[in-house]
């Protein structure tokens, strides 16, 4: 099955464990010490609602800044495929629980988000 | 060269099958060089028009009814090659092409539309429509679960791969859960697999934890959250598919995403359909609304 964008073979289930994820995150964010990841949530018309600081340290500042490194879409600024937003949400809520809850309400909606990693 | 896979879209009728397979189908071609052939196994027959660029193709059915019989047709008649960069002859874009069919089906209200269908897959196999070349054989098939053309596809044992497309609502979670009784009945004897279910989503609140927890239940995976858009109507009022009319646009690499994880999906498992009773349960456990007594049942908003 495909947790924010890794493929976890067939063996494995369809329940996956956290850990394994957060393993290939790490691995595929390489350092993030000192960076910092802008998100922007906008509307399908393209009205920005949204602009926050993803708070460092935290699973979803690894997993954004793997998302930006390593997903195929061009520019600086990379939109966010629903799909991962709402994975990241779902382990941040475990892992990182009252740091990133306020960030996780804005991931659980239906606005298009951007990743910006400066 | 890799083995073909044959693959099935299914789904409640109106979901969106047709639209997010051929939008899917498309971007393995366009981004990922895939060669494939449709079966549309509907008889709407819409299930090549945006590939086609065209409102309808002439379906196996009605050429065969106007040539006599089906053996009087030639492969050619009935397999159309898709327009532009779909098209063998156009490796402009890709190197990939979609081949396309229809099945068609009886007049409404008369006969069976699974005859149709595997009179229609069979005719495809003696001609040699399967050759070694194609990656992909994919059936979209009608969304009437109790129609016997829905188990055609699997009960033949040609579909091996089952997609379904649904949402966050009752009825296409009920269409899903289903379909997978129906994929359970076959999986023994024709070796078809749940592969997993595509949420084309209608962006209703927690809409995302719905699919997936319908989703683990089944035993499978929410492969990808295909969100709404109007790029998708706007294309489909051109009978274009997304990643040709806009393919630098959001929406094309959702489906670029979505095309990426099925050619890598290797999670085909015999599906573990739900009771009526925990499918409402889930519905409570992560709908719109934490929780309905008993006695609020078929009251209106403003009684409640």
């Amino acid at each position: 099955m495909f947790i924010c964008g890794y493929h976890f073979p067939a063996s494995e289930g369809n329940d996956v464990a956290f850990d394994k994820v957060i393993e290939k995150v790490e691995e595929g964010a390489g350092d993030v010490e000192g960076k910092t990841v802008k998100l922007t949530g906008e509307t399908q018309k393209g009205e920005v609602l949204v602009e926050t600081e993803v708070p460092a340290g935290t699973f979803a500042h690894k997993a954004f800044i793997d998302f930006y490194n390593n997903a195929d879409i061009e520019g600086e600024t990379k939109m966010i495929y629903y799909t991962n937003k709402y994975q990241i949400s779902e382990i941040s809520k475990t892992v990182d629980g009252e740091a990133t809850a306020e960030l996780c309400k804005h991931l659980d909606d239906m606005n298009l988000y951007r990743v910006t990693v400066a | 060269m890799s083995e073909l896979r044959q693959i099935a879209f299914y789904g409640k009728g109106g979901i969106g099958k047709s639209t997010t397979s051929q939008n899917t189908l498309a971007a393995m071609v366009h981004y990922y060089s895939q060669k494939i052939l449709i079966v549309g196994c509907d008889p709407k027959a819409d299930s090549t028009r945006l590939i086609l660029h065209e409102k309808a193709q002439s379906t196996i059915m009605q050429l065969a009814a106007e040539a006599g019989t089906v053996e009087d047709l030639e492969l050619e008649d009935v397999c159309k090659a898709g327009a532009d960069e779909f098209n063998p002859d156009n490796t402009d874009i890709t190197e990939g092409y979609i081949m396309c069919t229809e099945s068609g089906g009886p007049e409404p209200g008369v006969g069976c539309a699974g005859r149709g269908v595997i009179t229609a897959i069979n005719f495809l196999e003696e001609e040699g429509a399967y050759d070694d070349e194609l990656d992909f054989v994919s059936y979209d098939v009608l969304g009437d679960v109790v129609c016997g053309g829905f188990a055609m596809p699997i009960r033949e044992g040609k579909a091996q791969e089952i997609y379904i497309v649904m949402s966050g609502e009752m009825m296409a979670m009920y269409a899903a859960n289903n379909i997978s009784k129906g994929i359970l009945k076959y999986a023994n004897t024709g070796g078809v697999r749940l592969a997993g279910l595509i949420c084309n989503a209608r962006m209703t609140d927690l809409e995302y934890d719905l699919a997936k927890q319908l989703a683990k239940a089944l035993g499978t995976q929410m492969i990808h959250f295909v969100p709404r858009s109007n790029h998708v109507q706007r294309a489909e009022l051109r009978r274009m598919t997304v990643v040709e009319f806009s393919p630098k646009s959001e929406q094309a690499l959702e489906y670029k995403e979505l095309a990426r994880k099925i050619i890598a999906n290797d999670l085909k498992v015999i599906p573990t359909p739900l009771e009526m009773d925990r499918l409402e349960d889930l519905l409570m456990e992560f709908g719109l609304e934490d929780d309905v007594e008993e006695n609020a049942i078929g009251k209106k908003a403003e009684e409640a």
